[in-house]
């Protein structure tokens, strides 16, 4: 199996060719004269091999790629590389399936791209997630073991994703969490297809990996704020913003930080980037930033619609409170007793200054 | 009323102009930090005014913030510095609870607070008391500044690793500050109450002795 037959598409138009080998040199933050050596290593005959592993995931991260939409960007991806296994592409299935992953990697041994979709389950010996009675662990360990290089696709892969949110029963963790050697972390839900053929581009062009931030992640892609690229900014710092969904200032398109956005603190190139080859993304339709590149974001980044995150610590009798809560609430508190305090005071004297009284009377 | 006893004072020299110069531009520059922060985490219903006659409200504020921040962390630098080597009375070994002389001081001003005795606790620096919550607020100061730097530069190399590697991810960090802030609302509450009563209380001038350097002790009290 070379490749996946039914997807081989013919005829990806050159302009659409140029257009895609463009953008990805711009997401790869090169300038365009790099362009023609982009194109180069993508038209080169020699097409690196992948093996694409399925763990635990929802598969958004193949289906965003594939977007069968917007066809040719996922016809390049596919024409770029050489799929040797991908469970959710390939025909075979079961016995067959197993023999073709056995093949792939005995053929390609130390020469392949392992790219992991999906979080890697850990508690109990990671029985949780198994594919043909073997555990996650096991065959990610194996395969990442014989590869060149590895790619955690979206962020199941890369930080454990939504699986791995509290009180994540699984235990399930990212990709290089339980590998010994670097994995390249392309996080999102689901990730921009573009940050992964320019992360696989630059692999092909420049023979080794792109820098790396310390989440690994590749800083041309993720080495930003949201919110220092964001159209809505100016909005942002004149202190206009929107207070609901529908308002008057959504209508107008103000900043979303006060329904939620996580633009702040939230590490990636969506605003530049964007989607769906039609020039769209999340805070430039009016939803704000949830933070889904950015590690446990199912846990931190939720309430969606609040800045920041509820943490519930329990405060006496077995009730459960909110931090921001408990802080509003100490400092009230501290006002009462301040006021008991200095009321106790008064009293403390009164009492002392009627019982001298009394003495001073006895004794006279 | 009895005869007034007579009671001769005399007037100690405790803090150096670095420690009051310390404590002022601490004490304003919170201030500052604490009103713009409020802003930052939830800026009231502006929207209608700001389109009315812009003003730049958020950035002004910010930036209000970052220059405190500055001053505030220059502040916090002298005096992590003055409790390894200040005068005795700014030392960490002169108000910190490490010892049973300042253990028992500890307990006594405790007790003072709680109208349990009318025995004022005569220290010439800190009592251990406030010596151990100023301790921790300078230890909240400091995550305070970690993760404000954090927050302010995402893009600087080493000060994002330090960040992922303390906190996990810049929403962490925004999250302790955020947290962190009620306890500076909480301390300048406190502190301003206590120093307002303990004026009232004993005659060691500390108001006025946080300009001067000064307080008086009475003539016959040996600190032991
Ligand atoms: C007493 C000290 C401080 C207090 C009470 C304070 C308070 C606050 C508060 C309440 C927020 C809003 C948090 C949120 O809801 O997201 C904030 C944000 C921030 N603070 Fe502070 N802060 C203090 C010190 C500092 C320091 C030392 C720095 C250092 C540079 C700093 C830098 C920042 C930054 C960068 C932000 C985020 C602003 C933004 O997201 O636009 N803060 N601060
Ligand atoms: S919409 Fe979000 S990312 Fe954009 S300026 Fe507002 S807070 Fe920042
Ligand atoms: S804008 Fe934020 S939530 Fe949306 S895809 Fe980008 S990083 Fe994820």
């Amino acid at each position: 199996m070379s490749r996946i037959p039914f997807l081989r598409m013919e005829g990806l138009s050159r302009r659409d060719f140029l257009k895609i080998c463009t953008i990805a040199t711009a997401t790869m933050g090169l300038p365009v004269e790099m362009v023609d050596k982009v194109a180069a290593a993508v038209k080169s005959p020699e097409r690196p091999p992948v093996i694409w592993l399925h763990f635990m995931e929802c598969t958004g991260c193949t289906e965003s790629l594939l977007r069968s939409s917007h066809p040719p960007l996922a016809r390049l991806i596919l024409e770029l590389i050489s799929l040797e296994y991908h469970e959710t592409l390939m025909s075979g299935a079961g016995k067959q399936a197993e023999e073709a992953l056995k093949k792939a990697l005995e053929k390609y041994k130390g020469k392949f791209i392992c790219v992991v979709e999906g979080g890697i389950s850990t508690k109990d010996g990671g029985i949780y997630c198994k594919i043909g009675g073997r555990t996650a662990l096991e065959i990610v360990k194996e395969v990442a073991s014989e590869a060149a290089a590895v790619i955690a696709i979206g962020t199941c892969a890369a930080f454990g994703g939504v699986q791995a949110a509290h009180p994540n029963p699984t235990g399930a963790v990212g990709v290089g969490q339980v590998l010994d050697r670097p994995v390249i972390n392309i996080p999102g839900c689901p990730p921009n297809p573009y940050n992964f053929l320019s992360t696989v581009l630059y692999i092909l062009t420049f023979k080794h990996p792109p820098e790396l931030d310390e989440l690994s992640r590749p800083k041309f892609a993720y080495g930003r704020r949201i919110h220092d690229h964001c159209e809505r900014r100016p909005h942002f710092d004149e202190g206009r913003f929107v207070e609901a969904f529908g308002d008057p200032a959504h209508q107008k398109g103000y900043c979303l930080y006060k329904v939620g956005c996580k633009g702040p603190v939230t590490y990636s190139n969506c605003s530049v980037v964007r989607f769906c080859d039609v020039g769209a993304w999340p805070v430039g339709v009016g939803h704000p930033c949830i933070g889904c590149t950015e590690p446990n974001f199912w846990d931190r980044m939720t309430p969606f619609y609040e800045h920041l995150p509820k943490i519930y610590i329990p405060a006496g009798g077995g009730i459960r409170a909110e931090a921001e809560k408990v802080g509003k609430v100490a400092v009230g508190g501290a006002a009462a007793v301040v006021a008991a305090h200095a009321a106790a005071g008064v009293i403390k004297k009164a009492v002392k200054s009627f019982g001298r009284k009394g003495n001073q009377e006895s004794e006279e | 009323m009895a005869k007034k006893k007579e009671i001769l004072y005399r007037r100690v020299f405790v803090w150096s102009w670095a420690l009051r110069i310390f404590h002022w531009t601490f004490a304003l520059s919170c201030a500052v930090l604490i009103l713009t922060g409020i802003y930052i985490h939830y800026p009231p219903i502006t929207t209608k005014w700001a389109e009315f006659k812009p003003q730049y409200l958020m950035g002004t504020l910010r930036y209000y913030h970052f220059t405190a921040a500055y001053f505030f962390m220059a502040a916090l630098a002298v005096r992590l510095y003055l409790l390894f080597f200040g005068n005795r009375y700014e030392r960490f070994t002169d108000f910190l609870p490490i010892n049973r002389r300042n253990l028992r001081s500890f307990w006594r001003s405790l007790k003072f607070y709680l109208y349990l005795t009318d025995e004022h606790e005569w220290r010439m620096g800190h009592t251990v008391l406030a010596g151990t919550i100023y301790f921790l607020l300078f230890l909240a100061a400091v995550v305070m500044s970690i993760t404000g730097l954090y927050l302010l530069y995402p893009d600087i190399s080493w000060i994002s690793k330090m960040g992922v590697a303390l906190f996990g991810s810049a929403q962490m960090a925004r999250f302790i500050h955020y947290i962190l802030h009620w306890c500076f609302i909480f301390f300048v509450i406190v502190h301003l109450y206590i120093a307002i009563w303990n004026d009232f209380k004993a005659p060691e001038a500390i108001i006025s002795g946080a300009f001067s350097g000064s307080k008086f002790m009475p003539a016959d009290v040996k600190e032991d």
